[in-house]
């Protein structure tokens, strides 16, 4: 084969990769551009926010949930997680005895926290012995919802201060500063998985656990290092949520684990682990928000949305399938 | 089948022919899996089949039990031509096969798996219990297991027990070959004893039965024809009465290969120990004594033996990828500790291991991040990948062991084998390894590839590194290596020099015929 050849071959492959990498963020172009012809509402900067808001807890479960499924394990506990997280910080910043700033900031730390320990308990049960993680965080799942509701007795927990309620309320320019703050975990991430030791360790033992394990590298730790970043994560959904509705609720959270896995599957991420990236579960959570909102604006009812939500993530995993088997043809 | 609903013994001869392979045929892409296959299987006789690895003894099995298709040649059944397309229809032809990795249900009884692919049914389906116990005591009492309580879970029984059940739930459908594929690999003496009794009981009955074995010493004592394979043809097919172990081994080696491998080599005086183990057991494998060797600076020691020996076990457990039951590992006479890889690694070893693609490599990823899977340290600062590094770290790979790639970004998947392996390589040569363990280093590579690896691990040891490698081709450890040493059942049968290299010699100590062996120690 002639060289030139050779370099056409290489810039066909490149642009696939390419489309490939575009492929979810193309999906939500195209979903946008069909609400906005079907809807006037659709485009309009009110709603643009909306949707902004609606998406700012799922994506950010969704990113933490994005180390973890890149290792192939899974987390059914973030849901709880910041469920126990909020009220747990809700505790400490609806504390009268303690001035306002200083409930807040530890508040902030102490949600963070709840939802570090979490992760870490997962990750060191699950990655010591090599049990499966499903079966380890569904039972976390269990005990951060049955302790929530424990240390509440059930109650929902009011009366933030009303800076903390104010944060939730600020918007620039029509971008909610709470979607700003998932963003950054987004940016964050991002840099973590392409430009750090730790992140290239994340889709290697996704790849090849053993190849890893030979080369000299602790599994466990990266693995660790995984659960405790989903975990802090939901800690910081919790803080999130709170600053949102202004409520610390035992029941915050139900089933959020389940949208949360759906953006990261539909941003092409493969639940074997070791393929995927946090820019594709970012167009992902985006995606599932424009559906959501997208559907109502044209009158179908929610039941209609979660059968066509449900669509879209057999889809995804179907069009990705049928990719790869292309791509390994090529 | 014969042995459960005996059948009138087929007249006095008992010469007539169940089976008759004629000129079998079959290739894999380019390779000649079997290349002219030609023997004949008597009623009531035992038949061994022996060759070296690869020579083609498993295709031969899996063409008749249906697993794959001939390419070209005939198979006569009782003189009809016999084509199994799948393992169901071998079987119910009349062949019944033993793998040596048992496909058992550990969890369920005895019973349910003499059983398992005929359940004795009751109307609606239901399963006949008393009738399914009824059938296993018949086929246990059929392999000398009158005593045994068919309810019994298998996981309760040892492995010799286990082999046997399954020999019984083979022989409890129509059977008149029964296949055995290295049935004592796992067994003890006198497990093997007791096997050979019941495998002579059976032949008494009528049963023929193909012996693939490892052991010429069993051979000899359980079967009454052996033939011989070598790269994929039948080189001898004989009565055991008419041919001695010499011989069946001067069969399997061939003689013309011996004289051309050995490649002069400058032997250098090799002085300073580095490696030093002594009485090391492994996990697979619960023998009263380890196994003991040294490995000198700059030397090249061979580890030679049958598939199941021990041997990739040994490299394991020396680089701590697997745990030890036993024995102390020396380096530069000092006592270490090895518990995991990166023990090892921080001790000066590497280990290439001989499942590239499942354990070496990181398939998906690029060439140069498999480069620098090892070696981060000198790719990374505060934890943040240097990514010109990892490039240049790549190109000196590159260029170093003449890696032919079109860019170091490509996927490793787009990599011919040897330039697979030569990433392999050279992700463990960015640490500069004083001790290289390599395990089958040119397995799937091609033969330009293959002299490439050999030059640049001459280069390494030269270099003063000391290297352990494992391989199944003798020509290879003949070329490479300063020494050899033999492992046979997990134990050394034996260590040759140099100038002792043959591989009649080390085929002799892989068959655990050392007696007439000289063995020298250094």
């Amino acid at each position: 084969m002639s060289t030139e050849g050779l370099k056409s071959g290489a810039a066909i492959a490149q642009g696939r990769l390419l489309l490939r990498k575009m492929g979810v963020g193309i999906a939500l172009l195209v979903l946008m551009v069909l609400f906005s012809l079907s809807s006037e509402h659709f485009l309009t900067q009110g709603n643009l926010t909306n949707i902004l808001t609606q998406i700012t807890i799922n994506l950010t479960l969704a990113v933490g949930l994005t180390f973890v499924i890149l290792i192939g394990g899974i987390d059914l506990s973030v849901g709880s997680v910041l469920a126990l997280a909020a009220v747990v910080a809700g505790m400490v910043i609806s504390n009268p005895n303690l001035p306002a700033g200083l409930a807040i900031t530890l508040a902030i730390g102490v949600g963070m926290l709840v939802g570090l320990v979490c992760g870490l308990l997962n990750g060191a049960l699950s990655a010591l012995w090599g049990l499966p993680s499903f079966i380890i965080t569904l039972g976390m799942l269990n005990i951060a919802r049955g302790a929530a509701l424990e240390v509440t007795d059930a109650k929902a927990i009011y009366s933030f201060p009303e800076g903390f309620a104010y944060v939730g309320s600020i918007i620039f320019f029509g971008v909610p500063l709470l979607f700003v703050v998932a963003l950054v975990l987004v940016l964050l991430a991002w840099f973590v998985l392409s430009q750090t030791v730790f992140g290239r360790m994340i889709y290697a033992i996704g790849n090849n656990e053993e190849a890893v394990r030979l080369a000299g590298h602790s599994v466990f730790r990266y693995k660790l290092g995984a659960f405790a970043v989903c975990g802090l994560c939901a800690g910081i959904a919790s803080l999130i949520y709170m600053a949102r509705l202004g409520i610390a609720s035992p029941i915050a959270g139900v089933a959020f684990e389940l949208d949360a896995i759906a953006a990261v599957i539909i941003g092409g991420t493969s639940l074997a682990g070791g393929k995927g990236s946090v820019i594709g579960t970012f167009f992902g959570a985006c995606i599932i928000g424009v559906l959501a909102n997208g559907l109502i604006l044209l009158g179908l009812s929610d039941f209609v949305r979660q059968i066509i939500t449900g669509l879209v993530i057999v889809l995804a995993v179907v069009l990705d399938h049928f990719r790869s088997r292309i791509s390994q043809a090529a | 089948m014969s042995l459960l609903h005996p059948r009138p013994q087929s007249g006095s001869s008992g010469y007539a022919p169940v089976l008759r392979v004629t000129d079998l045929r079959k290739s894999y892409g380019g390779i000649r899996a079997l290349d002219g296959v030609s023997l004949t299987v008597e009623a009531g006789k035992i038949h061994a089949l022996v060759g070296e690895n690869g020579a083609g003894k498993s295709t031969l099995i899996k063409i008749l039990t249906g697993a794959i298709m001939r390419d070209s040649g005939t198979i006569l059944l009782h003189g009809k031509p016999y084509l199994p397309g799948s393992p169901a229809q071998a079987k119910a032809a009349g062949v019944q096969c033993v793998y040596q990795e048992l496909n058992m249900f550990l969890d369920l009884s005895i019973a349910e798996n003499v059983t398992i692919e005929r359940f004795p049914r009751r109307p609606l389906g239901m399963v006949d219990f008393a009738e399914m116990r009824a059938q296993a005591i018949r086929a246990l009492s059929a392999v000398g297991l009158d005593d045994m309580d068919p309810d019994l879970p298998v996981r309760k029984l040892g492995i010799a027990h286990k082999q046997l059940i399954e020999i019984a739930r083979a022989l409890s459908k129509k059977s008149d070959i029964l296949i055995l594929d290295e049935p004592t690999a796992t067994l003890t003496d006198r497990e093997v004893q007791k096997l050979a009794e019941i495998l002579m009981r059976l032949r008494s009955q009528g049963l023929s039965i193909l012996f693939v074995s490892h052991h010429l010493e069993e051979v000899f004592r359980i079967c009454d024809q052996v033939t011989v394979f070598r790269n994929g043809e039948t080189v001898a097919s004989e009565r055991i009465a008419d041919v001695t172990p010499e011989l069946v081994v001067r069969h399997m080696v061939g003689r013309t290969l011996q004289a051309a491998t050995v490649a002069p080599r400058p032997k250098a005086p090799y002085e300073t120990e580095v490696l030093a183990v002594a009485d090391l057991k492994t996990t697979a494998h619960a023998k009263p004594t380890g196994i003991s060797f040294s490995l000198k600076e700059g030397e090249v020691l061979g580890l030679a033996g049958l598939v199941g020996a021990g041997r990739t076990e040994v490299l394991r457990a020396i680089f701590g990828a697997d745990r030890r039951r036993g024995g102390t590992i020396r380096i530069d006479g000092a006592e270490v500790r090895i518990d995991s890889p990166s023990d090892a690694i921080r001790l000066g070893m590497a280990f290439v291991t001989e499942d590239r693609k499942g354990e070496g490599l990181i398939l998906p990823m690029s060439i140069k991040e498999n480069l620098g899977l090892v070696d981060f340290v000198s790719a990374s600062r505060l934890g943040l990948l240097n990514k010109s590094a990892e490039a240049s770290q790549a190109d000196t790979a590159r260029d170093k062991l003449s890696i032919k790639l079109g860019r170091t970004s490509d996927a490793v998947s787009s990599l011919s084998g040897g330039n697979q392996q030569k990433v392999v390589l050279g992700k463990w040569l960015t640490v500069r390894p004083r001790i290289l363990l390599l395990d089958e280093p040119t397995r799937g590579v091609d033969v330009g590839a293959k002299a490439e690896i050999y030059e640049i691990l001459r280069g390494l040891a030269a270099e003063g590194t000391s290297i352990l490698v494992v391989s199944s081709e003798l020509p290879e450890l003949m070329t490479l290596c300063d020494r050899i040493m033999v492992l046979s059942n997990h134990q050394i049968s034996g260590e040759l020099n140099r100038d002792a290299f043959s591989e009649e010699a080390l085929l002799k100590l892989a068959y655990g015929q050392n007696q007439e062996v000289e063995v020298k120690t250094t």
